[in-house]
């Protein structure tokens, strides 16, 4: 069972059609792996004006793993075509997911990958948390005394005991000139 | 955070205040300056050398100013966290660099850097000076360097390195320039690795930081041909400088050292720049760094202020020279 | 018997046992936020034991290592966030078992695995050092170049349902860790001049984004599901089931040993090639990586294995094998030790009362990790709607603290979401994460191998150890077709 076994008994319910993950993963994967050879490899990838041997070649390593990806993206599309994997029951709970719930951690994720400089560590913390306890729908107000003093507790922690500096939010210092 | 810490800020102000008052035997003129925790930026990250080193020095520069605190900020060969510097903000008041051959090497080789290298700083003082050593295996039939230019012209030699842009790369580098050679250069990714290569024979040669070679010299595993600074190492007498032992090979001028010394950005307070150098020269005559430097091969620093600006002036040039002729400059 | 005094008086010191219990402790603690790694509490230790006596400082530092090895394992099993790189194989079936209410166990049967293994490793470094110090320094670039191939072919076994999306993976872990400067000639290789890339992809943002960070985000992609309560009140390990994974934690060790041994390789290879050996020689190889306890032992043994033969190389010959172990030198030097056959002959003594200490170490972990399940666990207890938040907040301060940089927080979101997008999907993360550590080592010993020998290939063939591990490669190889076959005529 070792190589592919994503495939196996059929029965027609619960099968997914021609168009499935495995086949478009590949179909994907596929793609991806002929633009990285042809394209990115020949651009992005600068030769040096002499070399010792053929193998020692900067594009020796990221052209084997391109030619990999590309071949074993070809056989998982062709295996997806062949045999439809089954459905998973994982995938029930992810239908009908509210829309708010989404958003508000994608809120959270940007205030943490854009704006960490700007609000600090435990700015961030602090709004990026409540956010996402949001998203939960928790209401009991205790709740989001945590969400306050976590990254409070947390930053100090490291900073202080750990001696791990962390920004305190380049916000806050403009406001505190003023 | 600074509201928070107001008051264990105050105290650390008194602290140091009495600590300069004290060493300035008085002359105490409550100057603001340290007033909040000193930061000293190591631009590699921790565990090597420069980390190791810049540890001791804030531990023993804390102990006269107020509190250091060492932050790691590889990249780039260590030109991330220089550029971050060079670029000043708040903070950079009390912002210091470890720097060291990086600083120069790493602007002869990386393309599109916003800062200059010698310009842009303010230059304290150069603490900690390493030797290089050339050795070769206890195998190798090279028992001078005379010998080993020879052969290198003959043959195809190799030498290792902890990596692309390392100053002990770049020593060898040097070396093939001057001496005309075409040794092989085989990058590893750090000493330790490197190490065992050369003590094995798979390598012929490298141009290592004395305090990782010297124990292996020490119990005869590796031969020293010669040592990379101007003057003969105490640690190591009798084995040549490379000027005296590679004359008529073009290795007249050959020097290289691995040195650590704190730079600043160029608006750092005046107050700052004397109040640091008094520091550096109190702890650095104490026993506590004379007794440190020994266990690294390694001596005191000297050059001061301007003096230290005219050093890495003169490295800079030699190392873009090198990049340029090994098409390093990228 | 005046060394044996002399041994006595240098190691049965308050400050000495003490330090072993602090260090223990921090490694453990540390060891287990991620983010934070015990190289890193290392360091940050390192400028504390300047005044303390060289036998002390160095225990203080081995000590954190031998906990942060362990430590590692205990977030990786209750959020699926490995503390340490090597606890990544870990998470493998500890979390499944953590997500069955098993946790207990799955923390029992790791710290029990690493006491077993770090003894063997302990036991190893004392009596067979100069043995394998000999064998380390045999091996020149060829021999790593086999040892990587070899590496190479657990991928395979790590990868859950589907190897042809284990290997896609793995070759995608590959091409992201050709980012950077070229190490041979320094041109830039995929960087899109970007300076944060010239270094290469930070490891730690990688290693977190890839497994924690996939469970923050399937859980705000999917309903709330009720709680399940993990139960660390649950089962514990017994005696029995711990037995029968005797011979795996044995083999791991003696594994985590010979790769500990040799400089450069490292703990997170000797953990996968354990759990690969256990699981293709396992009766239960089909429960691996959906909660079985042998997978748990096999990985922590191999992990743990590691860190006491990793002195070997240092106190032997002078020569560090990682980052840890290179601060460690800097210890020594600091308090005017050399490490090498010279410390053997001028402070034999010294050497012993480090060795006593190092034992003693194994059995304060055993304390210190009791203690540390019975508090961290409480974590299993949290509901996820409160937990998930703070997980996230530690993942990202501990990404920033790498490097004190936003960029590797970026970094780490994204492959957060490439580790979502992949369990959406059946790809496994593991492989993924091998191919990123192995694929430069395979390269660099490669080009290594071929510039030593300017170009003649031979030298691959050089020598028994090369021999031995190229057989292990062909057999790893064919056994795993095998099996394919086998599969497949029982499919047909």
């Amino acid at each position: 069972m070792e190589l592919s076994d994503d495939q196996s008994t059929h029965t027609a319910n619960d099968e997914y059609g021609r168009l499935n993950p495995n086949s478009l993963l590949g179909g994907l994967f596929f793609v991806v792996s002929l633009v990285f050879l042809f394209y990115v490899i020949p651009n992005y990838i600068n030769l040096p004006p002499y070399m010792q041997h053929p193998l020692l070649s900067p594009r020796f390593l990221p052209q084997l793993a391109g030619w990999l990806v590309l071949i074993l993206a070809f056989v998982l599309m062709v295996n997806g075509l062949l045999y439809p994997p089954k459905r998973e029951e994982a995938d029930e709970l992810r239908q009908g997911v509210p829309v708010l719930r989404q958003v508000l951690m994608l809120a959270a994720g940007a205030i943490y990958a854009v704006f960490f400089e700007q609000f600090g560590a435990i700015g961030s913390g602090i709004f990026a948390s409540v956010l996402l306890f949001m998203a939960s729908g928790l209401k009991s107000a205790w709740i989001y005394v945590l969400a306050v003093l976590f990254p409070v507790v947390v930053s100090l922690l490291f900073i202080h005991v750990l001696n791990v500096p962390l920004p305190v939010g380049t916000l806050w210092e403009a406001l505190l000139q003023f | 955070m600074i509201e928070l810490f107001g008051l264990r800020l105050k105290r650390s102000v008194l602290g140091a205040v009495t600590a300069v008052s004290l060493a300035c035997g008085g002359l105490a003129q409550a100057e603001e300056w340290p007033d909040d925790n000193i930061r000293l930026v190591v631009p590699y990250s921790a565990g090597g050398t420069t980390d190791l080193l810049s540890r001791k020095v804030a531990d023993l520069l804390q102990r006269e100013l107020s509190t250091v605190v060492v932050e790691n900020r590889p990249g780039a060969g260590s030109t991330v966290a220089t550029g971050q510097l060079a670029r000043g903000g708040r903070g950079s008041d009390h912002m210091l660099l470890m720097a060291s051959p990086g600083h120069t090497i790493g602007a002869s080789l990386y393309p599109n850097l916003r800062y200059d290298p010698v310009a842009d700083f303010a230059f304290i003082r150069n603490v900690i000076n390493i030797p290089n050593v050339m050795v070769v295996p206890a195998s190798s039939p090279y028992n001078t360097v005379a010998e080993f230019v020879e052969a290198a012209r003959e043959q195809q030699l190799s030498f290792s390195s902890p990596g692309i842009g390392s100053s002990i790369h770049m020593s060898g580098e040097l070396f093939k320039n001057l001496t005309k050679t075409q040794l092989v250069h085989v990058p590893f990714r750090g000493s330790g690795e490197a190490l065992p290569a050369l003590l094995a024979g798979d390598v012929d040669v490298a141009f290592e930081n004395m305090p990782t070679v010297y124990p292996h010299i020490q119990s005869g595993k590796l031969k020293a041909l010669a040592v990379t600074t101007p003057q003969e190492s105490e640690f190591l007498p009798g084995v040549p400088t490379m000027q005296q032992a590679g004359a008529g090979y073009g290795l007249e001028d050959y020097e290289t050292s691995a040195w650590f010394g704190l730079i600043a950005h160029k608006s750092f307070p005046e107050s700052g720049l004397e109040k640091l150098e008094l520091a550096l020269e109190k702890i650095m005559s104490g026993d506590d760094f004379q007794n440190f430097l020994p266990q690294f091969g390694a001596v005191a620093g000297e050059e001061v202020g301007e003096d230290f600006r005219a050093m890495v002036k003169s490295e800079l040039a030699k190392w873009s020279e090198v990049a340029e002729q090994a098409n390093l400059k990228r | 018997m005046e060394n044996i005094s002399e041994v006595l008086t240098l190691f049965l010191s308050i400050d000495n046992f003490m330090a072993i219990a602090a260090g223990v402790l921090i490694g453990v603690v540390v060891g287990a936020i991620p983010g934070l790694t015990a190289t890193m509490a290392v360091a940050l230790a390192l400028p504390f034991t300047f005044s303390m006596e060289p036998v002390t400082a160095i225990l203080l530092l081995v000590g954190i290592y031998k906990g942060g090895m362990y430590g590692g394992s205990i977030t990786a099993i209750l959020i699926r966030t490995p503390g340490s790189p090597a606890a990544a194989c870990t998470l493998l079936d500890g979390y499944p078992m953590a997500q069955q209410g098993q946790a207990k166990k799955a923390l029992k049967t790791a710290l029990y695995s690493s006491v077993v293994a770090d003894l063997i490793s302990n036991v190893a470094l004392i009596f067979f050092a100069a043995y394998l110090a000999k064998i380390a320094l045999n091996f020149g670039p060829p021999e790593y170049f086999w040892l990587i191939c070899f590496s190479l072919t657990i991928i395979v076994s790590v990868s859950g349902n589907s190897a042809i999306k284990g290997l896609i993976a793995a070759g995608l872990g590959i091409i992201i860790s050709t980012i950077g400067l070229d190490a041979v000639y320094g041109t830039q290789r995929l960087t899109f001049d970007n300076y944060n890339l010239m270094d290469r992809v930070s490891f730690i943002p990688l290693l977190i984004g890839l497994f924690a960070i996939p469970e923050v985000i399937d859980f705000y992609t999917s309903r709330v599901a009720p709680h399940i309560r993990t139960a660390v009140s649950g089962a514990s390990l017994t005696w029995k089931e711990f037995k029968g994974s005797l011979k795996t934690v044995i083999r791991g060790s003696v594994i985590g040993v010979i790769i500990g041994a040799i400089p450069g390789t490292g703990a997170t290879s000797a953990a996968f090639i354990s759990y690969s050996e256990a699981k293709r020689t396992s009766p239960r190889k089909d429960n691996f990586g959906k909660g079985e306890v042998e997978g748990v032992a096999a990985a922590e043994a191999g992990n743990n294995g590691v860190a006491g033969a990793t002195l070997i190389p240092l106190l032997s010959l002078g020569i560090p094998g990682d980052v840890i172990t290179a601060i460690i030198l800097g210890a020594f030097m600091i308090h005017g030790l050399t490490p090498g056959p010279v410390l053997f002959q001028e402070n034999l003594p010294l050497v012993y009362a480090l060795f006593c200490g190092i034992l003693v170490s194994s059995f304060v972990l055993v304390f210190v990790g009791n203690a540390a399940i019975r508090y961290f666990s409480i974590i299993a207890d949290i509901p996820k709607t409160i937990l998930l938040p703070i997980v996230l907040m530690f993942c990202i301060y501990g990404a920033y603290a790498v490097n004190n940089s936003t960029f590797d927080i970026g970094l780490m979101l994204a492959f957060g979401v490439l580790g979502f997008l992949f369990n959406r999907t059946g790809v496994a993360a593991a492989p993924f994460l091998i191919g990123f550590i192995l694929g430069p080592m395979f390269e660099d010993n490669l080009r290594r191998t071929l510039l030593i020998s300017k170009g003649d290939p031979t030298i691959f063939f050089r020598g028994p150890i090369a021999w031995v591990f190229i057989m292990l490669t062909v057999a790893s190889v064919a056994f795993a077709f095998r099996r394919y076959w086998i599969a497949r005529r029982e499919q047909a």
